[in-house]
């Protein structure tokens, strides 16, 4: 990656963390900031009310989900305790002056995240998802709640979500989606011109930028990464990274895997990640368009039924286009329907003869606990490295 | 003439003489089949069955036995679908009426079970030997780190030891956890590819307080579920229900549950007029369907409470009069010791809150329509709704028995049911003014807490309510 582009990512993510500060400005004017939590809500709907969406998505430190110990099993997903953790512990600048927060109920750890949410009188809406997806009964029910929360924004923001508004949003948001696709599918170069942990950031950073801000930026680190300058080399070993979620500062395990010799060219996480190869068809019946690409048409997530044949033959197709050596699976402590799915993805990847690495995070980093990560880690990427060459 | 230990055990779970010789080979083969060893037999009659349950009483020997005949009748599952007969299995918890009502549209040609239940009520309660089971699928895909739950385990490894067949439809309610229904689907894939199912689920969207059954618009999307799912199940195996069939099981059903909270009110009495392990097993006929009927159940039912009434008449106790009172979120026969040491300690945990009914439980239906009527009654069940609910209905519960304070949690394996028992200690806390407490712990599987890693924690709550009570 040359210097440009590196200096267009920084810029994006000093814009991204500066997020907070300029919210604020804004909710000083009157504009109502609306967090929300998880893939199944559509960031357009938000655009259109007039609101401000800031997604809640952090990880990486082991303190915020401990703090919800007191009041949740501790068994529970260590990224879902996390979103209201950092609240818990003071350390969220943007959660405490939320006017809503729209909390996405598709599996357990939600659910009780939602709960959380609640019980700390923290202004919420719950957006029921059910994962039996391929049943009528279901997608209605998803349109349905669609159509509640829509009602829901414009009482908030006294704003009505019109056709007009609606369709600028996703026009808006379908730009971005595209500008993405065409940055990943670069990474199908050998070596890519940008890796794993830049292009994870760089999904999180386009959640906190303003689309007027973002959209130029990307385009220029587009036409730079095009030239095909890489900073990997030649014979680098391809990874895909697969799991639930690297969260917003969750980034010492991507980064571990590139300081190791490998390069992620893809991945496959079902939340923190712009769904960017969908576009929501701005014709025709624009809220019947969002619940069917939003809940019908993308990969279905792991707690969708039946979700996993499907989910494998994606990865077997990301294998097969992205010319990928071995599977990183990275799953979250306690995440009991991705530990089912990591034995099903490790039978798979057996079968096709794909070196496949599990591994397991409580967000711990010690120090004493990256010594052994970083042993796997390397291992693992030493042996696919043999065996590519 | 040498001791048969077979024998003696069919007797002691209240098998009339005449029905030994009937089931005895029938019982050699089962306990064959599950990996019973004849000292695994011995172990439950001499020692676990009569230290745990009240087996002096006719009733409690003829409950027990009610299980025995459930479980060999299940190891028997493989014939029944040899010989042309359709297996449905489905998963805990689910609304019976569906399943009852296949069966007795065709009770020869149905077999209905929720199988983890009965191995895993059986085998640890009876046996303490589930471990080999769990150990079978923590080796196969499903493993020990994740705190997976006991009963997806050992359903999944029943089907890998040939235990069970695979079911002609396995209509599984993701209605409180993720983690059962995906089971299934991991099961196919993995291992069996004839594991057919059919899955029902409902979002936990609803926020904290809201009275579920109340509203109009999820009641009738539950109902729509329901039907949903159980006309797939007729059609997968080709019986059709007749209308009433359900209004039929609905009202066998309410009769049940009305005698069982007669004999919550008497278990209730002081002095605890039985052990809380003896009587908890009468509760899994309001949530798991018996192949072989309910009769044999209702006649244990209505022994025990004729015996139980007898024994709060006479002022006999297990524990002395005004001993401490604890409401416990729920106790399995599984892990027997739990409550046991509880009663050791002079503490009584007489009743479980997941099982007994609230006063708006016992109301009849608003809705003539079975469906809706089901659905109504699954959201006033204070397990299946959201912890704002579920924590009213427990403070009502804990009022009309008299308790002294509850617990939660030995249910740290369920990320639904199990997650907001710390939040919902606070809740209740906040709402009586009684101590309320919460154990980390599982009661299906008690491999990782053991008797001495609990003992502590539980001596520590019976001091507090002798000292508070005192």
């Amino acid at each position: 990656m040359g210097v440009k582009a590196l200096d267009t990512l920084e810029e994006l993510a000093q814009i991204a963390r500066t997020r907070p500060e300029r919210l604020k400005e804004e909710k000083g004017k009157g504009v109502k900031v609306v967090g929300y939590i998880g893939r199944f809500v559509p960031e357009e709907l938000l655009y259109a009310s007039g609101a401000l969406p800031y997604l809640m998505c952090r990880g990486g430190e082991p303190e915020p989900p401990d703090a919800v110990i007191p009041y949740m099993l501790r068994f529970m997903s260590p990224y879902d305790r996390a979103q209201i953790g950092y609240y818990l512990l003071g350390m969220d600048p943007v959660v405490p002056m939320l006017d809503l927060i729209v909390a996405q109920c598709s599996d357990c750890h939600e659910s009780r995240l939602a709960d959380m949410l609640e019980y700390f009188k923290l202004p919420t809406a719950r957006l029921g998802v059910p994962p039996d997806w391929q049943k009528s009964l279901s997608r209605e029910y998803y349109q349905k709640r669609l159509a509640w929360l829509k009602e829901k924004l414009e009482a908030l923001t006294g704003n009505k979500i019109t056709d007009e508004r609606l369709k600028k949003s996703t026009e808006s948001i379908n730009k971005l989606r595209d500008i993405l696709s065409r940055i990943y599918l670069l990474r199908k170069q050998q070596p890519p011109p940008i890796g794993g942990y830049d292009f994870i950031r760089l999904n999180h950073y386009s959640f906190y930028c303003r689309l007027e801000e973002l959209l130029p930026r990307l385009d220029e680190l587009y036409a730079e990464l095009k030239k095909g300058q890489s900073p990997f080399p030649q014979d680098v070993p391809r990874l895909l990274l697969a799991g639930h979620v690297v969260g917003v500062g969750d980034y010492v395990v991507p980064k571990l895997i590139e300081d190791s010799g490998g390069v992620v060219v893809a991945e496959l996480l079902d939340e923190g990640m712009r769904q960017h190869s969908w576009k929501v068809k701005t014709d025709g019946d624009l809220m019947a368009n969002l619940g069917e690409t939003y809940y019908s048409e993308r990969t279905p997530p792991s707690i969708f039924q039946p979700a996993w044949e499907k989910r494998a033959d994606i990865i077997r197709k990301l294998i097969r286009d992205f010319n990928i050596d071995g599977v990183i699976w990275y799953q979250l402590s306690f995440e009991e329907i991705y530990d089912l799915e990591s034995s099903l993805m490790a039978k798979v990847m057996d079968e096709i003869k794909i070196p496949f690495l599990k591994l397991e995070s409580s967000y711990e980093y010690s120090r004493e606990a990256v010594g052994p990560l970083t042993t796997r880690v390397e291992s693992f990427v030493e042996s696919v490295r043999q065996r590519r060459s | 003439m040498a001791r048969d230990i077979y024998v003696e055990f069919l007797r002691l779970t209240g098998f009339e003489e005449e029905e030994i010789a009937e089931y005895l080979p029938q019982w050699r083969k089962a306990s064959e089949k599950l990996g019973l060893t004849e000292e695994d037999v011995r172990f439950a009659t001499e020692e676990r069955l009569p230290a745990y349950f009240a087996v002096e009483l006719e009733g409690i020997r003829k409950l027990l036995g009610c299980f025995v005949k459930e479980t060999i009748d299940l190891t028997q599952a493989s014939e029944y679908k040899e010989r042309g007969v359709k297996i449905v299995y489905g998963i805990l918890p689910a609304v019976l009426h569906f399943y009852y009502a296949l069966k007795l549209t065709a009770p020869e040609k149905v077999f209905v079970s929720f199988p983890d239940i009965f191995l895993t009520m059986v085998l640890n309660g009876f046996f303490h030997k589930l471990a080999p089971y769990l150990e079978e699928a923590e080796k196969a895909g499903i493993p020990y780190g994740c705190r997976h739950c006991a009963l997806n385990k050992a359903r999944y490894a029943a089907r890998r030891l040939n235990i069970i067949p695979s079911p002609d439809v396995n209509w599984i309610w993701g209605f409180i956890c993720d983690e059962a229904p995906k089971t299934d689907e991991f099961i196919r894939i993995y291992h069996d590819p004839e594991w057919k199912t059919y899955i029902t689920r409902l979002p936990h969207d609803q926020s904290l307080g809201t009275v579920e059954d109340e509203v109009a618009e999820r009641v009738e999307y539950l109902a729509n579920q329901m039907k949903d799912g159980f006309e797939s199940a007729q059609r997968e195996i080709g019986i059709k229900v007749p209308e009433g069939k359900i209004s039929e099981v609905i009202s066998m059903w309410q009769g049940y549950a009305a005698k069982l909270s007669e004999l919550a009110l008497l278990m209730s009495a002081d002095p605890q007029p039985l052990g809380a392990i003896s009587g908890r097993l009468f509760w899994e006929g309001l949530f798991t369907p018996f192949n072989t009927g309910m009769e044999n159940l209702e006649e244990a039912l209505d022994i025990t409470i004729r015996e139980v009434k007898q024994r709060v008449a006479n002022k006999e106790g297990i524990l002395p009069p005004g001993a401490p009172k604890l409401l416990i979120y729920s106790v399995h026969p599984t892990v027997p010791w739990i409550a046991k040491m509880f009663e050791e300690n002079g503490v009584g945990i007489p009743l479980s809150e997941f099982f007994i009914m609230s006063k708006k439980q016992l109301q009849p239906p608003s809705f003539e329509d079975p469906y809706m009527a089901a659905a109504e009654g699954w959201l006033r069940t204070s397990g299946m709704v959201n912890p704002g609910y579920q924590a009213e209905q427990i403070c009502e519960k804990l009022e009309t028995h008299k308790f002294d304070g509850m617990v939660f949690g030995l249910m740290d394996f369920d990320r639904w049911l199990g997650s907001s028992h710390r939040l919902l200690t606070r809740m209740v806390e906040e709402k009586t003014g009684l101590p309320v407490f919460y154990i980390e712990g599982d009661n299906w599987d008690d491999r990782d807490y053991s008797p001495e890693a609990l003992r502590t924690r539980i001596e520590s709550i019976c001091e507090i309510m002798k000292i508070r009570k005192a």
